[in-house]
Formats: C-alpha cells, structure tokens, sequence
C-alpha cells in the first residue's frame, strides 16, 4: 500500500514525531511503500542538522536517515521561515517545499497518515 | 464523497493549528481537491462572528473562512452538539454551514479519502 506521513510537532517535547518515525518503519517493515513525509508546523525542527541530545535518540539524525534512504523527508518552507530554520541549517538529505508536495501526497497515497497533538 | 476532511478541532488563538489548518486549505484547494471542512469541540469557536485579536497582535481567523468559497471549498460541517455545548448557535458563525450530529460527522470523515486533523 502507499503511505504518506504528515508531523505536526517539533523532536523531543511531543510523543508525535517519534511516533511517526517508528510507524513509518513498522509499515515499510510489512512492504508498504511511504511516498513522503511532510513536516508542518513545528514539526520542521525535526531537520535541524544541530540537535544533538547528549545519550539518546537523534530525531534529526533517524529522520536523514530515511530521505538518505530514498523517502522524501520535505519540511514547510514558510513553516521554516517563521522559525528561522534556514536552509543551511538543514539535515543533508532532507528537503523545504510547500504545501504543493502535501498535496501531491494526498492525491497518490491509499493511507495518508497524521501525528499530532 | 469528499477526497479531503479537513478537520478543526482547537481554538483559533491559543495555538497555531486551525490557523494553519486554514492555510492547508488554501494550499491544497488550488489543486482543485474536492475538500469538506468540519468543525468539532473548540474548532467551532473559529467559525464564530465578531472576532478581534487585534491586542494579540493576530488577524482574525472567522473572517477568512468564507473566502474560502473562491477556491472551490464550500463545503463546511459544524458539529451541533459541540455548539451547544459552548452556548452557541448557527446564527453565532460568520457564514452558512451544514450543522451535522455526530454521526454525520462520523460518516464525512469515514467516507473522506483522506482526513487531516488539525
């Protein structure tokens, strides 16, 4: 089946952007193809190469990690702007678009799946 | 059979979500989806009239909503029950809508290809 994802929170102080991340890899686990991941909102901080939580998880870091491996990670591009995420600040695989590529995500998925608050 | 419910939620003010809620909206609606937009809980308090958040320094949301129409969306549900919950009624909100009970909001968002809840 293809998926596409949308994160509405920012790494660290919601369950929603961990929960995205293991969902989408339980599904490719089970042969689902995740056609994107669009973070929205605050969920664009998810991209910034300079997190770096002292002995835990990277969320920056698992969310290159899947654009690396060949899914779209694309964060907001106005969403970024008003949080003063410039470009190169940026994990190295992941991408800024609009809501444009949202979209697209609606109109060629079976399942489009949202984590949030 | 909508291919998108957008579904409000929250309150327009005290976090960004139906704001940008409304701005998916438009983001979307020019690719000419077939949208339904539906209100629940403290969601239906965006839809109300008279709204100034002028001291926040915010616009107001309300009055975005009807322009909505010259994007193609025209389609808004508002939950009854969650209305009346908050001493409110149709003649309390900035436009005409369908008011729907829960099982009707039920089957919008069953029957939506896709739902994204803001």
């Amino acid at each position: 089946m293809k998926m596409g994802v949308m994160l509405l929170e920012g790494p660290y102080q919601h369950q929603a952007a961990d929960s995205a991340y293991h969902f989408v890899q339980a599904a490719r686990a089970r042969g689902h193809e995740i056609v994107g991941i669009f973070l929205y909102t605050d969920a664009v901080n998810n991209i910034n190469q300079f997190i770096s939580p002292p002995g835990e998880r990277n969320i920056a870091a698992r969310f290159d990690e899947l654009a690396e491996q060949g899914i779209p990670v694309i964060a907001c591009t106005a969403c970024a702007k008003f949080r003063g995420l410039r470009p190169n600040l940026k994990t190295e695989h992941t991408r800024l678009s609009g809501l444009g590529s949202l979209a697209e995500y609606l109109r060629t998925t079976d399942r489009f799946v949202t984590f949030g608050d | 059979m909508s291919e998108v419910a957008v579904l409000m939620r929250k309150a327009p003010y005290g976090t960004v979500y139906t704001a940008e809620g409304f701005r998916t909206l438009m983001g979307i609606a020019v690719f000419e989806m077939e949208i339904s937009v539906v209100f629940v809980d403290d969601g239906v308090y965006a839809l109300v009239a008279g709204q100034a958040p002028g001291k926040l320094d915010m616009k107001p949301l309300g009055d975005a909503f009807p322009m909505l129409s010259e994007f193609g969306v025209t389609d808004f549900y508002v939950h009854d029950e969650s209305l009346q919950e908050r001493g409110l009624t149709a003649d309390d909100l900035v436009m005409d809508v369908t008011i729907v009970d829960s099982a009707q909001v039920a089957h919008i968002l069953e029957s939506a290809g896709k739902v994204l809840p803001f």
